[in-house]
């Protein structure tokens, strides 16, 4: 899976956290046998509870492009050969889903 | 002796905590740096100097409140805010159904300030605040006139009056609720009356690219008398309602009392942002079911 926070590619120590671009903290976690780098264990629960929305919602996918922040909530197209979705979703204080839905 | 902002353990400078900070690793620590500071990993020593910068209030604390609403209400601006630059019927009555809960707990924690200060100026700036705000006298509340607003957009009073806070708005008053319980009266009026520096008509001179609603609306057929009233009474009331309180805070809050307020009012404004996003959904709720 690729993955793409407020346009720039994220997900390892390097490129930052995958649901918020930080290269702050030290924390990864393995999702789809991928392991992927987060700066904390809220950002971990939060990218997690996208990918299984969507996941749900439309099935598997390629690519994640993330963009927004925590106070206003993230627009996330999820891609996968030439089909594309986009869901907006934002999260509560403990990274649970307080919205999640599907965008025209 | 400076705090950490986020677990608030003291350390004797700005290195300790820096390094303290840069080495927690944990969620609250992190997510700090992030909102606040930078989400690009700096060293220790880039850090004691961005944090004392950050920290720092050469102009006042009041100044420094005002300047740190406008970065994080203003920098975008927050989607509340973009919509109320011509916002549509759901979105004021969003306002209104949100904005209900909002002004009773607004009551509510300044009546804690009261409970907590033996400042006789304070009490009775407060008591003035809350009569303004909720008690109907020479004039209508501010409360009442929100009422008004609604009904003339064809909210029905009882409705309003007798509907739940989303979620956001809910989690919100649980923050400032948290705040009157656990923080000092000083922390507490700071942090609720930072959030009329929003609507303060100066902070496009602190770089805001909008003010908090398009004021043309104040004067455009577009939009009914009750709306219009409602509006002006905020736009007119809030710039000095803040700056009083915030003297007030300024002779309280010495030593480390003043970080505390700053960080107090930072969580102030986390929770606001969270607030104001329920009234754009409580929006997106009416517009789908109208």
């Amino acid at each position: 899976m690729k993955i793409i926070v407020n346009g720039r590619e994220a997900g390892t120590r390097d490129t930052g956290c995958a649901l918020c671009g930080s290269t702050w903290g030290d924390y990864y976690e393995e999702i789809d046998g991928q392991r992927l780098f987060f700066c904390c264990n809220l950002c971990a629960k939060g990218f997690t509870n996208i990918a299984e929305g969507i996941k749900g919602a439309w099935g598997p996918f390629e690519v994640l492009t993330i963009d927004g922040s925590y106070s206003t909530g993230r627009h996330c197209t999820a891609m996968k050969g030439d089909q594309r979705r986009t869901f907006f979703v934002r999260f509560t204080d403990n990274a649970d889903i307080e919205v999640f839905r599907q965008e025209q | 002796m400076p705090l950490c902002p986020s677990c608030e353990i003291e350390a004797g400078d700005w290195e300790s905590i820096a390094s303290h900070m840069a080495g927690m690793g944990d969620s609250c620590h992190t997510m700090w740096l992030n909102r606040n500071i930078s989400i690009s990993r700096i060293s220790p020593g880039e850090l004691a100097v961005s944090l004392e910068r950050f920290f720092r209030a050469e102009d006042g604390l009041g100044e420094w409140v005002r300047r740190k609403v406008v970065e994080r209400i203003y920098s975008g601006p927050h989607p509340f805010i973009a919509a109320m630059q011509r916002p549509s019927r759901a979105i004021l009555l969003g306002y209104v159904y949100e904005h209900r809960h909002f002004l009773t707990n607004w009551v509510q924690v300044l009546s804690s300030v009261i409970y907590g200060t033996d400042d006789e100026r304070v009490i009775g700036y407060e008591l003035a605040n809350i009569a303004t705000e909720y008690v109907n006298g020479a004039g209508p509340s501010h409360f009442e006139l929100l009422l008004r607003m609604g009904e003339s957009l064809g909210a029905n009073r009882q409705d309003v009056l007798a509907s739940q806070p989303l979620s956001g708005t809910a989690n919100a008053i649980r923050v400032w609720r948290g705040i009157a319980k656990e923080r000092s009266w000083v922390e507490t009026m700071a942090a609720m009356h930072s959030l009329e520096f929003i609507a303060d008509r100066r902070v496009k001179v602190l770089g805001a690219s909008v003010h908090y609603f398009n004021v043309d609306i104040l004067d455009s057929d577009l939009y009914t008398p009750e709306a219009r009233k409602f509006l002006r009474e905020g736009y007119e009331a809030d710039s000095y309602h803040a700056s009083e309180a915030m003297k007030l805070v300024e002779e309280h809050a010495l030593g480390q009392m003043v970080q505390r307020v700053q960080l107090t009012v930072l969580k102030s404004l986390d929770a606001v942002s969270t607030y104001l996003n329920s009234r754009l959904e409580r929006a997106r709720m009416l517009e789908g079911s109208s």
